[in-house]
């Protein structure tokens, strides 16, 4: 079973907003509108089914594609014009969708990468061992290409190369995606526990009831629209839900 | 003859030299998914800039190595900043091309900066030689294993040791990925050019040294050479491309052993196209990896020809066939009949490049085929002109269908470097079959244009009966475009993928396509060889390939009325203005980095 949430904190102002976003790939329109916002300390989620625009909103925040109009806020700052390497130094950690470990690199470098940002030598090495301490696994496997590990592995890889960077928000794609019952709960046990040691999560599922198990707040995106928002715990048991996320769902 | 230990040892420096070129395409490729064209012209100015060093200003050898170095960083610099940076989100033919027109414009001012005459590269080293066993070693032999080695190992020790250097190798496997770790790519890119192109101008200066020679025509070979040893090991494979460079200098090496110098290159293209066709991701590549991803982008922009009325095309065609009743000036005529010849080239090329979206990059091959048909049919076996250059048409069909068949399976990038290599060997058998082609003397006395038996010996007469073929051919491809069958062979470049779901007919379609344009390629190659009398293995030149493509380009690809006034413009405006021959590549190359820029659909293209 996985792990309850934290309690939520006040939310204050938030850490990241996503006002009025409007997403065009082509002509193509992926966004429409699109309001969100992230407190402090809290786990987030972005609900839909497939091709309802998850990815790319996580693209949008991290700057890797760029909206036709609307602003992303880190902090109240705009962030939406920066470059992506800019909006990481800022404090934005990223586990890409699919991993997207550097496969050919070991398992050390990889998380090594994760700091790539800081220059604190020490303190990087005490955040490496921090990180195996979390996912003591990894410990064993520090040597090895990271391609060659189980998918679970993986997503510890990245999980842990994420948290190196001392992120303030972590952006997870579909961190259970692909993975094993056992290994499912286990990440999102480790997401709860990343989130109590004080960093702010937002990630996009298609689980979603095992992610509101999780979450303190939940947006449900269709087709470019956020078409339901609310308390993880009210969400749970709203019926809406079901109809709203299940109908995305059926297109796959 | 010298011992088999000389000859290993020779393969052995010129694969320690190949390496350094073949090390920085790979870098190269690993981050920035381009092959780098232009890379070969650093060489050369890194060779030079040793030879001005030396010469000028008697620099010691570390000093000099330092500055061919620097200067070849320097331009690495350049080249990322006009080649590459401004093209970001085209497709990845776009850089390949614009690497090929800086590398154009870069010999080209070499050539008008130092002449084309070879020189002399100095080295205060070592004509010292050491008794080994059966063989001798020279200082300067031992001297370029170190440097080998030692760059190859401080390479090794920057990409494992150093935070930049796992940045370079993360960016090589998963741009997006590294850019989300924080990692600023374009440095990245910048900080990769000048390291290659450091290494680049370091294996220039080396090669000057060897040979005491050097002259601006080595860039293409150059470039050629890295390509190969590149592809061999592996795209984008650091330690594969050095292995693949020592195979490669070790089989040159032998090859020459035993067949003499000449077949030298024709072994380096012949191991690539192997490699190509039978193992794209070299021989040393892992099990598991997959060709990387921009193999496939194939053209340069989507380009729909602009409509032009057929009464337009009709009256342009009388007004140029009017022309010499009205200006006949036998200049203006000459230059026009080149650019009709041109025009074929083009428009065989736009047929295959617009169609199928073969970018071939050896099309002169072609030309060059089909004016050895011609020439030896008529010389040889008396076969009457007329009939000689419609062999020479389809001999030229035949033949280069056959030729890159095998290459059918491969896309993208990889496609255009085997017809680039079938290029390069079309020339070297011709240069190598002596019995056949005369070899390097080449056929003269090729008797002039004629035909039904009536000599066509004005330049009215020469200016009518090229327009005509050209008329012909461009109103044969017009109606080709428009029929079903041009449809399914655009079917075929748009979506590969969806038309390889119908299997082998996509290579039949693809072979048509290529034997169909490859015809008027010849039928061009056939003309030029009765105008000009004389050819020789260096008659259609790889300069001559770039041009057309240029022209190709400049029209708009899959342009018929395009590839004709591409040829006008960049084969008759230079003639007209008088514009001298070392300037007009300098022009070509400009001009291809500016369509590609600028206009990539072409002239008469739209989006
Ligand atoms: N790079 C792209 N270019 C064009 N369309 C894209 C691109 N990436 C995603 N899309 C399209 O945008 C829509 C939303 O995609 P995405 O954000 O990945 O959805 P999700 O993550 O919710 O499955 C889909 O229809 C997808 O096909
Ligand atoms: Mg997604």
């Amino acid at each position: 079973m996985t792990a309850g949430a934290a309690p939520a904190p006040k939310p204050a102002e938030p850490l990241l907003a996503l006002d009025s976003i409007n997403t065009f790939y082509g002509p193509v329109q992926v966004h429409f509108d699109l309001n969100l916002t992230v407190g402090r300390g809290q786990i987030v989620c972005l609900l839909g089914g497939n091709a309802s625009g998850k990815s790319t909103t996580m693209k949008i925040i991290l700057g890797l594609v760029k909206p036709a109009s609307g602003v992303v806020r880190l902090g109240g700052e705009p962030v939406s014009g920066l470059p992506t390497p800019q909006i990481v130094r800022r404090g934005v950690g990223s586990v890409p969708e699919a991993r997207r470990l550097f496969g050919e690199m070991t398992v050390r470098e990889n998380l090594l990468m994760g700091a790539f940002t800081r220059r604190d030598e020490r303190a990087i090495a005490r955040d490496l061992d921090r990180a195996l301490g979390l996912f003591p696994k990894l410990a064993e496997r520090l040597g090895q290409r990271a391609g060659t590990l189980s998918g679970g592995e993986q997503q510890m890889v990245a999980m842990a190369r994420a948290l190196m960077g001392r992120p303030k928000l972590i952006c997870m794609d579909e961190p259970t995606m692909g993975l094993s019952p056992l290994w499912v709960d286990r990440v999102l046990d480790l997401i709860a526990t990343i989130n109590r040691e004080g960093v702010t999560v937002f990630m996009v599922e298609q689980n979603a009831s095992l992610a509101l198990e999780i979450a303190h707040h939940a947006y449900v995106l269709q087709t470019g629209r956020i078409v339901l928002d609310g308390p993880a715990g009210d969400l749970r048991s709203d019926p809406r839900i079901r109809d709203a996320y299940l109908g995305g769902q059926d297109k796959t | 003859m010298s011992s088999w230990f000389d000859y290993t040892l020779n393969g052995i420096i010129i694969g320690n030299i190949y390496a350094l070129l073949a090390v920085g395409l790979a870098l190269i490729f690993g981050v920035a998914r381009l092959i780098n064209f232009a890379h070969g012209s650093v060489y050369v100015v890194g060779a030079y800039a040793g030879f001005v060093a030396v010469t000028q200003f008697g620099t010691p050898l570390p000093l000099t190595i330092l500055i061919a170095v620097a200067v070849g960083a320097l331009l690495g610099l350049v080249i990322e900043r006009f080649g590459l940076r401004p093209l970001q989100g085209y497709a990845h033919i776009a850089p390949l091309l614009a690497t090929i027109g800086i590398s154009f414009v870069l010999d080209q001012i070499m050539q008008l900066t130092f002449s084309p005459d070879p020189r002399a590269l100095p080295s205060e080293l070592l004509q010292q030689r050491f008794q080994v066993g059966s063989g001798t070693i020279g200082a300067l032999d031992l001297l370029i294993a170190a440097i080998g080695l030692a760059s190859a190992g401080l390479l090794y020790a920057f990409l494992r040791y150093t935070k930049l250097g796992w940045a370079v190798r993360a960016t090589a496997q998963d741009r997006d990925a590294a850019q989300q770790m924080g990692v600023n790519v374009d440095a990245i890119n910048r900080t990769v050019f000048a390291i290659a192109s450091g290494l680049g101008a370091l294996s220039g200066l080396l090669v000057g040294m060897y040979y005491n020679y050097i002259d601006p025509a080595m860039s293409f070979q150059a470039t050629l050479k890295g390509v190969v040893a590149q592809v061999v090991g592996g795209v984008g494979n650091v330690p594969g491309a050095i292995a693949g460079s020592l195979l490669l200098g070790l089989v040159e090496s032998y090859g020459i052993a035993l067949f003499g110098t000449s077949y030298r290159n024709l072994f380096a293209f012949v191991l690539l196209v192997a490699v190509l066709v039978l193992k794209p991701n070299g021989l040393f590549a892992s099990r598991r990896q997959t060709p990387p991803e921009p193999m496939t982008g194939t053209f340069i922009a989507p380009s729909k020809p602009i409509h032009i009325p057929y009464r337009i095309l009709v009256a342009l065609a009388l007004v140029a066939a009017l022309l010499p009743a009205v200006l006949p000036d036998p200049y203006v005529l000459q230059t026009l009949t080149n650019a009709w010849l041109y025009g074929l080239a083009g428009l065989s090329l736009t047929l295959i490049a617009g169609t199928v979206g073969l970018i071939s990059l050896g099309h002169a091959a072609l030309l060059a085929i089909g004016g050895y048909a011609s020439a030896l049919l008529s010389i040889n076996l008396g076969v009457p002109i007329g009939l000689s250059i419609l062999s020479a048409g389809l001999i030229a069909a035949a033949i280069g269908t056959l030729l890159v068949f095998p290459s059918f399976r491969l896309r993208g990038h990889y496609l255009s470097i085997a017809t680039l290599a079938i290029g390069e060997i079309v020339s070297l058998v011709i240069l190598n079959w002596e019995s056949l082609t005369r070899g390097p003397i080449g056929i003269s006395g090729i008797p002039p244009l004629s035909i039904f038996g009536i000599e066509l010996d004005t330049d009215r007469s020469i200016y009518w009966f090229t327009l005509a073929t050209l008329v012909v051919l461009a109103a044969l491809q017009f109606r080709l475009l428009g029929s079903h069958l041009g449809r399914v062979l655009r079917a075929v470049r748009d979506d590969d993928i969806a038309a390889r779901s119908y299997g082998i007919g996509l290579n039949r379609y693809k072979a048509l396509a290529f034997a169909v344009g490859s015809f008027a390629a010849g039928i061009s190659g056939g003309i030029t060889s009765h105008l000009y009398s004389y050819i020789n293995h260096e008659t259609f030149n790889s300069q001559l390939s770039i041009l057309a493509l240029t022209i190709v380009i400049l029209g708009g690809m899959g342009n018929v009325a395009g590839a004709i006034l591409g040829s006008v413009l960049l084969v008759g405006l230079p003639e007209v203005f008088r514009i001298a021959a070392e300037y007009r590549v300098l022009i070509y190359g400009l001009v291809l980095l500016l369509l590609i820029r600028f206009r990539p659909q072409g002239l008469l293209g739209t989006v």
